[in-house]
């Protein structure tokens, strides 16, 4: 992870013809929680990001990235018409708004069903760095199966960008690839926890202690009989998460990753990459798992950690409780409605209702949890008669 | 006597609940369950319920007096025609966030504003939340007003980590008994509680 000293962060995304969206442009803060109704685009929403992290990540690639998903054809979004590639723009910007990139990429398929980049951009502060198709792929359209971003030798004016996008993260743990880590061998920054404790492990021994530290005492608020939390390697050198459980016998009770609960080891995994720093953090359902009473302060958590910090938080999330939170801006919440024409994204704020609802005493929450209901989420009642 | 009487607890947010918590504390009782944290609403349409389970257990409602009223004793006679005797009912005049204004110097240190800068007299407040976050503006520490302090276009009326300021001040720096000087809405609901906390 390189950018340590000015986090950049996105502030701006448009998206045609990804997946769920035909259309969309929407500016993106600090903090951003995507809400719609299930299957409304939200994983696709975050997936852009994933995209782009895929494209810089080595290993990866644009050909990768695309195969990943299924090809061109899966990514394409199905109310695709007149303009037919699939076109993603972001604006980065840092901190103090000192610097400001954009990155634009569009591409499709050629007869084959080869995934063929259209169009690759790079501007930073106004400069255009880079602009494709340029002479040299005219001449061998070869190269055009490759964005510049991913490759080493050409991509050192803009390297900073390219780190910045492989600096981003997904999380969406999994507590039974945690206990098993087997089923995920090999998998590195596994999003789904595989390698979780092994992640926990390579961190340097004195921050890994107050980190762990540090989770403790915000866990014993959540599971309040947990008095330490240590990390200890079995004889065949596996790493393994212990925590010790006061207890009616004096000495209290270790148990390991394996007997923790679920919510204890998602909200273990939340903590632990909270306080990691880094580029953007995507959360897919952070409430899962835990206690509503847990959830109510996430936002609060999360608004703290990232002053430290400086790392943009993007989730998703069907949570009331989450919601609730008064400090969670209108510019914050994107809401996700589907319709013919692809999924569209809008602000809370744009919602003229909505501030009046909560100047009527309504929570965030109430406000804006109708406004994601399935269309015909009632007839879900009458499923075992169908 | 940590372990004395257990109240329960009815309020209508997060910040309400901490101040809740340390008053039954210090008044030598036990926080029991915590209720509502859903807005003032909520807790009125509950209000015949806790009152009801306060015939068999103690209870405390804490509600922001806001400027439903002139004052709290309409405030009450509107929810409840007649309390339960083992129910708290108190009445934060305009709202919580008074009583924690009412330890100035301990605000003060913990915004790091000038201690001249906060209200003398809380409960004269027409909007004690727009006076917190008013006070937070002023503070010398980034960090506080990124908390606390809405940005531009955020569309509330407090910053992202607002609450969780205001729970750890009210949990860990707070005196509630010299805040009872400037506030006496708070005082009475000290009396009240400490009563309760007596129950035989």
């Amino acid at each position: 992870m390189s950018n340590t000293s000015k986090p950049l962060r996105f502030e701006k995304i448009t998206l045609t013809n990804w997946k769920n969206f035909a259309s969309c442009e929407i500016a993106v803060g600090k903090r951003a929680f995507l809400v719609g109704p299930n299957a409304s685009g939200k994983s696709n929403f975050l997936d852009v990001f994933r995209f782009l992290r895929d494209l810089a990540v080595s290993g990866g690639g644009f050909q990768e990235a695309i195969d990943r998903r299924g090809g061109v054809s899966a990514i394409r979004c199905l109310a695709a018409r007149r303009y037919p590639d699939v076109d993603i723009r972001v604006v980065v910007i840092d901190a103090d708004g000192s610097s400001k990139w954009s990155y634009g990429l569009a591409f499709n398929q050629d007869k084959q069903r080869r995934a063929r980049i259209k169009k690759e951009r790079i501007e930073r502060d106004g400069l255009l760095l880079l602009e494709r198709p340029d002479s040299d792929d005219k001449q061998d359209p070869e190269r055009l199966t490759q964005t510049h971003l991913e490759q080493v030798n050409v991509n050192r004016p803009f390297r900073e960008l390219a780190s910045f996008f492989e600096s981003i993260r997904y999380l969406h743990i999994v507590p039974q690839l945690v206990r098993e880590p087997d089923r995920s061998v090999g998998r590195t920054n596994d999003p789904f926890g595989g390698d979780f404790l092994e992640q926990i492990a390579k961190t340097q021994e004195r921050t890994r202690l107050a980190r762990l530290k540090r989770i403790r005492d915000a866990l014993r608020v959540a599971v309040p009989l947990l008095a330490e939390i240590e990390l200890i390697r079995d004889n065949r050198g596996t790493p393994h998460l212990r925590g010790k459980y006061e207890h009616w016998r004096p000495q209290g009770a270790w148990q390991t990753e394996e007997q923790f609960s679920d919510g204890t080891l998602r909200l273990m995994g939340l903590l632990w990459v909270a306080m990691e720093g880094g580029g953007p953090l995507l959360l897919e359902e952070p409430e899962l798992s835990l206690h509503p009473e847990i959830v109510r302060y996430l936002p609060q958590m999360f608004a703290r950690v990232q002053r430290r910090t400086g790392r943009q938080i993007i989730l998703s999330t069907h949570s009331p409780d989450l919601l609730r939170d008064e400090g969670i801006g209108l510019d914050e919440v994107l809401l996700l409605q589907p319709s013919a024409e692809g999924t569209k994204v809008r602000p809370a704020g744009a919602f003229t209702e909505i501030p009046r609802l909560l100047a009527g005493g309504s929570t965030l929450a109430d406000a804006v949890i109708p406004r994601t209901r399935p269309e015909h989420a009632d007839q879900l009642s009458q499923f075992g008669d169908l | 006597m940590a372990d004395g009487i257990t109240i329960s607890v009815a309020v209508e947010g997060l910040v309400d609940e901490a101040v809740a918590r340390r008053l039954i504390v210090f008044a030598g009782a036990t926080p029991g369950p915590v209720y509502g944290k859903q807005g003032k609403p909520f807790l009125r349409e509950r209000i015949a319920g806790y009152n009801n389970a306060a015939q068999h257990s103690c209870w405390m409602v804490l509600v922001d007096l806001d400027r439903d009223h002139d004052c709290a004793p309409p405030l009450r006679a509107a929810w409840l025609p007649q309390f339960a005797p083992r129910l708290c009912f108190r009445v934060a005049v305009r709202a919580v966030e008074a009583w924690l204004l009412a330890d100035p110097e301990r605000i003060a240190k913990f915004l790091a504003v000038a201690p001249g800068k906060v209200p003398s007299a809380p409960e004269t407040l027409d909007d004690p939340k727009s006076a917190m976050v008013a006070l937070a503006r002023a503070t010398r520490r980034r960090e506080v007003r990124e908390d606390m302090v809405p940005r531009d276009g955020s569309g509330r009326s407090v910053g992202p980590a607002y609450a969780s300021r205001l729970i750890e001040f009210a949990t860990s720096c707070w005196r509630p008994e010299v805040a009872a000087q400037r506030a006496e809405s708070l005082r009475r609901a000290i009396d009240c509680l400490q009563c309760l906390a007596k129950t035989p």
